[in-house]
């Protein structure tokens, strides 16, 4: 008995340690912030243990006016145990304060830089002169800098872990079968082509397709779905997936820049370095921020002096000046609370390209859904065929035609037909979005809808009731035509996507006014549009005329329209916000402000709600950022703040920015 | 045009991400330049016949370091 479970502990041992083989991941490639974590951690910890006996001796010298040292050997003691917290554990900060001020590069650390090394000098100073010693007040200020620092590194690092979990989600090796044996590469190593072997438990290394064996795969991780995907042969597989029972045997389709997981983390990327227009005014105060603070210090000094005469008070208003203000605060507003925002959505599968697109998301009044694969999921089935007598001669004429057709309603009919033989065809001709002619033997066959009819004069009066029955139920209808001659009609029908009801009562009961856009025609588009809950339609649209369509509506409001990336990209341009839905394996990085990783319209419903929420947020960051500094700066101009506690204020600011951002996952999208 | 992305070192404030944009816009062939201080990189889009040099001593003459320099 002890002996078994030994036996079944090693082996549990041993299955880990081979998973853990093919996850390892190069430590030797630490991510910077963790790096910058334990800096700020080792700076604070050493400034603290110097700075709180400055603080004591302060307290007691200073409020408590209890005298323990005589005045100069009280400065000396001061100055030296200042000193280590100043430029020792500030080093970095008085190194890169001091340089930006001479190369004109000025940041954060020279605001710092300069008003600790003259608060400091008063404290020598104070050893020859008549001047205040502020130099215990040069160490709490460092002290509280790093400690806000830290904080907001620490914080900072909350607001990017969902991105950092993408970029870290690819596996690093495959189990690739290299004639008959099995071995274990790099992921580099991987080429298009190759057969990996994918064990339970595994991540499936890169894009591919299943050639043999059966299981299930969890995708949450991508696509943000939680219910496991059947995988069988012939299936697609992405690559950090993650096989749960059986053992795959894939061919790796796509490889490095080209995976599904690489396109994602491509977009996630270009999301931080685009702009919300809101953020623009705060990047341009930014960037003139500290070369103002540092000439309003100078001013206040210069003022302070001029009228009181006390060169102590005015040094002590200009520190304050100088560390109160606080540019971070505004600089952080918008990428933390976008950079929150959009690892939200990346979780969910839902890609912010366009960090515009969440500003403009807020003036939406029309959402405008394609039909086909939007709406509907884009796999017509044949339901009728009329007169059904002789309906396999129907089928078996359209099928001949139709196949040599892409569309997929043309597919549809084919695949009624089966694998049976088909008549030949010459002078095959597609009419784009109307339907296909071609002619076997002698006979001319026209297939396609009333738009068609109507352009080739062939009367349809005879069928007309039957049309119009199958348009009544959401069906699309090609008419099949010899010679000018009405012989049937196919229907062929596309079911709604089982969550569209859902979501498009969701987005009515939001104030949306939702329209569905198709090349089928009004009773066709009409059926559909009432099963889904959609109340406007404009149908008998031409794929090419859906952007133009899209422009008259954006004369009557902002339209965000909902489409596949691929057929719908002018449409998706010439929209203000263009939502693109993926297919699961593929993934159109070109078109959409949003991308949405798989075709449920769930996810649309998410990424308004969540560009509204993000919107909101950076807003308000925003807001307290310009507050803060409007009503902080006069305030240490006015003397009023201790520098010390203007330090404090400081800090804080930018804390609150960043966790206020942080506060976003709170919200349920 | 090309698109590059540097991996940077050292940024710690919103000003420091804004003075590495500016540094690196001053090169000629830079077309546009955004640094992002959450993710320590910077994307910079620019004519083909930018060296690596050029780019790293912008980012040293803002005061921070290059860790990686890769192409889209």
């Amino acid at each position: 008995m002890e002996h078994k479970h030994t036996e079944h502990m090693h082996h549990e041992q041993k299955e880990e340690h081979h998973i853990e083989e093919l996850e390892d991941q190069h430590h030797h490639e630490s991510p910077v912030e963790d790096w910058e974590m334990k800096d700020w951690k080792r700076k604070l910890v050493g400034a603290w243990f110097f700075a709180i006996p400055v603080a004591v001796l302060m307290l007691i010298e200073r409020l408590l006016m209890i005298e323990i040292l005589p005045m100069k050997t009280m400065t000396i003691v001061l100055l030296a145990i200042s000193f280590p917290v100043v430029f020792i554990f500030g080093f970095s900060t008085i190194k890169g304060g001091v340089r930006g001020l001479f190369t004109f590069y000025f940041n954060m650390d020279s605001l710092i830089a300069l008003g600790t090394i003259v608060a400091y000098l008063t404290g020598v100073f104070s050893l020859f002169f008549e001047i205040q010693d502020y130099s215990g007040v040069s160490a709490m200020i460092m002290a509280f800098y790093i400690t806000g620092k830290y904080v907001e590194v620490k914080a900072r690092g909350r607001a990017s872990q969902e991105i950092k979990k993408l970029l870290k989600l690819g596996a690093k090796r495959a189990r690739i079968l290299r004639g008959k044996e099995e071995v274990l590469v790099n992921i580099e190593e991987v080429v298009l082509g190759d057969v990996i072997i994918v064990k339970p438990g595994e991540k499936i290394p890169t894009d591919g397709i299943v050639i043999k064996g059966e299981s299930s795969v969890n995708e949450s991780m991508i696509t943000g779905e939680s219910l496991p995907v059947e995988k069988k042969k012939g299936s697609n597989v992405t690559g950090a997936t993650i096989n749960q029972d059986g053992i795959l045997y894939i061919k790796a389709t796509k490889i490095g820049k080209d995976t599904f997981l690489s396109h994602i983390i491509q977009l996630v990327e270009e999301t931080q370095s685009s702009k919300v227009p809101i953020q623009i005014l705060a990047d341009k105060i930014t960037r003139v921020f500290v070369p103002s603070v540092l000439v309003l210090a100078l001013l206040t000094f210069g003022g302070w002096f001029y009228f009181t005469q006390n060169l102590s008070k005015a040094i002590s208003v200009s520190i304050s000046v100088l560390v109160i203000a606080c540019p971070c605060a505004l600089g952080l507003a918008t990428p933390t609370a976008l950079m929150v925002g959009s690892g939200m959505g990346a979780k969910r599968g839902i890609l912010i390209r366009k960090g515009e697109a969440i500003q403009t998301m807020r003036q939406v009044k029309f959402v405008v859904f394609d039909k086909t694969g939007t709406i509907t999921k884009g796999m017509p089935e044949v339901t009728d065929v009329y007169p059904n007598s002789i309906s396999s001669s129907i089928l078996e004429i359209a099928a001949s035609v139709e196949n040599l057709s892409e569309h997929p309603i043309a597919k549809a009919i084919v695949d009624k037909y089966g694998k049976r033989k088909l008549k030949s065809v010459k002078s095959f001709k597609i009419l784009r979005g109307r339907g296909v002619e071609g002619k076997i033997g002698s006979k001319r066959i026209v297939i396609g809808n009333r738009t068609l009819m109507n352009e080739e004069k062939i009367s349809i009066e005879k069928f007309e009731k039957i049309i119009e029955g199958f348009e009544k139920d959401g069906k699309t209808t090609m008419i099949v035509t010899e010679n000018k001659k009405v012989i049937g009609v196919i229907a062929v029908a596309d079911t709604v996507k089982e969550d569209s009801v859902k979501a498009i009562s969701a987005l009515n009961f939001q104030g949306y006014k939702t329209i569905m856009i198709t090349g089928d025609n009004e009773n066709t588009a009409q059926a559909i549009a009432r099963q889904v809950g959609i109340s406007e339609t404009i149908a008998n649209v031409l794929p090419e005329d859906k952007a133009k369509k899209i422009k008259e509506l954006q004369k009557k409001g902002m339209v965000c329209f909902v489409g596949d990336g691929i057929n719908d990209a002018p449409a998706l341009k010439q929209s203000n916000v263009g939502i693109a839905m993926g297919t699961g394996t593929d993934i159109a990085i070109e078109s959409g402000d949003i991308v949405l990783a798989r075709g449920s319209l769930r996810g649309v419903v998410a990424a308004i709600n969540l560009s509204k929420a993000t919107f909101k947020k950076i807003k308000q960051n925003l807001f307290w950022a310009f507050a803060y500094n409007v009503v902080a700066i006069p305030l240490a101009v006015a003397g009023v703040l201790h520098p010390i506690i203007a330090e404090i204020a400081m800090a804080l600011s930018s804390i609150t920015v960043v966790t206020n951002a942080n506060l976003l996952r709170k919200k349920r999208i | 045009m090309k698109k590059i992305k540097i991996e940077i070192a050292g940024m710690h404030c919103a000003s420091c991400a804004s003075n590495v944009e500016r540094s690196l816009k001053k090169i000629p062939a830079v077309k546009n330049a955004n640094v992002s201080i959450l993710l320590n990189t910077g994307r910079v889009e620019c004519e083909d016949n930018i060296t690596e040099e050029e780019l790293v001593k912008a980012v040293k003459r803002a005061g921070y370091n290059v860790r990686k320099i890769t192409y889209d």
